[in-house]
């Protein structure tokens, strides 16, 4: 090989003295003063002219599946479309029959995109829980097999556990009282391991100006890390009697994953018609 | 030092503030104020899990006393050399189970979650009831920490030690 290769350069060395000068690339200026000729000649045996003999060449940059777009169609580009195919077909098969669950409590649902909103009226009072369903699946931190036992052939269940934000707007008030309220990380092995924390708990409470849509720096923010432990129960009890509890808190994540669900195969989709060019 | 309340369960409506203020009370008449411990409730699945594990009873139960230290006399508060080891321990209520015994019984679910409490706290300062000497003793234990506890809240509780068998 290596001799046809001299031989080539050799060839080309003739070629390119004769030749008309060829536009010289930054990287071949930039090469030892002695090479010059030697790397010149290198280039152009690579260059895409359909004047000259291709010599080398990289097979993966040449469009070898193309569907007259003018876009870059690759082996790959057709691997990942027919996996992409497969995995929507697996995605349906596991969505199948189950619908989006319904909140219990007479709460509505809005969507925007991943965005949703539950809300309540109360007695006079306005409950909104608000969550995004990107980023809120927690990493799945497989358990160790006890012993004697074999271990989970199954992945275990993709559970969506949001950040969720409850604000609660009493009649008349310019202001509405916001809780940020975070899932216990031990929630992913909910009913199996031996978690001792609460099912969610509240991270900050803040109050929030009616119609002010921007957060404000300079206002109070009570953070509950450090907080006495009876303000904090009270502050559980203030959401529980507004209906957010740990019934809530266990609902909202089926309905966050089945959401999450729902915009994970339309992403698929959307990636799938993006790589075919449809 | 305090009292950690974890609710782990989503079966029945809590209301925290006032177990724990209820806790309080009966960790002031007991004399375990510069103890810390918890105090966690759990449905009848975990509970009967834990029960399962730690007594060999594969079956729900209204309370679990895991005591920190070892070693307990009745009656005698517990050996602390350093600060971490002012800790009384954990006290598991299961409070599916406790609120089906307070509906056969017309019972309110907070008062019995105090009197289970006190008697899960005479677990954790190591009164047992496994035999007759040991019942009357934790018994007499009871009946005067529910005594103080009536008297300050106003409650009319009875000892859970009465009922056991």
């Amino acid at each position: 090989m290596l001799k046809s290769l001299s031989r080539a350069v050799q060839l080309a060395a003739r070629v390119s003295s004769s030749a008309a000068a060829a536009p010289v690339t930054p990287a071949v200026r930039s090469a030892l003063y002695p090479s010059r000729t030697f790397t010149r000649s290198i280039w152009m045996m690579s260059s895409n002219s359909g004047s000259r003999p291709r010599l080398l060449t990289s097979k993966g940059l040449l469009p070898s599946v193309s569907c007259g777009c003018g876009s870059l169609h690759t082996e790959g580009d057709k691997a990942f479309a027919e996996f992409l195919t497969d995995e929507i077909k697996e995605e349906k098969k596991i969505q199948k029959g189950k619908s989006v669950p319904k909140m219990s409590g007479g709460w509505e649902l809005q969507l925007n995109g991943t965005e949703a909103k539950l809300i309540r009226s109360i007695s006079g009072e306005k409950v909104t829980v608000a969550f995004n369903v990107n980023s809120s699946i927690p990493p799945q931190l497989e358990d160790e097999p006890e012993q004697g036992q074999k271990g989970q052939e199954n992945e275990p269940d993709i559970v969506s556990t949001p950040n969720f934000v409850v604000e609660v707007t009493k009649q008349g008030a310019s202001n509405s009282l916001v809780f940020d309220c975070h899932f216990s990380e031990d929630e992913t092995g909910h009913g199996e391991g031996e978690e001792e924390s609460d099912i969610f708990a509240i991270r900050e409470v803040s109050f929030q100006l009616e119609g002010e849509e921007e957060w404000k720096e300079n206002r109070y923010t009570l953070n509950t890390d450090s907080l006495d432990w009876a303000l904090y129960d009270h502050l559980m009890d203030f959401l529980s009697d507004r209906g957010v509890d740990n019934a809530f808190a266990d609902e909202l994540v089926g309905l966050s994953t089945a959401l999450e669900h729902q915009e994970y195969i339309k992403f698929l989709e959307d990636l799938s018609s993006f790589v075919k060019c449809k | 030092m305090g009292v950690v309340v974890r609710n782990l369960q989503s079966v029945v409506s809590l209301r925290r503030a006032r177990l724990r203020a209820d806790v309080e009370t009966l960790r002031l008449i007991f004399g375990v104020q510069r103890f810390d411990m918890s105090v966690i409730c759990v449905d009848n699945r975990k509970i009967q899990r834990i029960n399962h594990v730690y007594r060999r009873q594969n079956q729900p139960t209204d309370v679990l006393s895991f005591p920190f230290h070892e070693d307990l006399r009745p009656g005698k508060l517990p050996y602390a050399l350093h600060r971490d080891e002012y800790n009384l321990g954990d006290i598991f209520l299961g409070v599916e189970y406790i609120i089906q015994q307070c509906k056969e019984t017309s019972q309110d679910l907070h008062e019995t979650l105090a009197v289970v409490t006190a008697h899960g706290i005479c677990h954790l300062l190591g009164y047992r009831h496994e035999t007759e000497e040991e019942w009357n003793e934790m018994l007499q234990k009871e009946s005067y920490i529910l005594r103080e506890f009536n008297r300050i809240t106003g409650s009319r509780l009875e000892p859970l030690t009465k009922r056991c068998t």
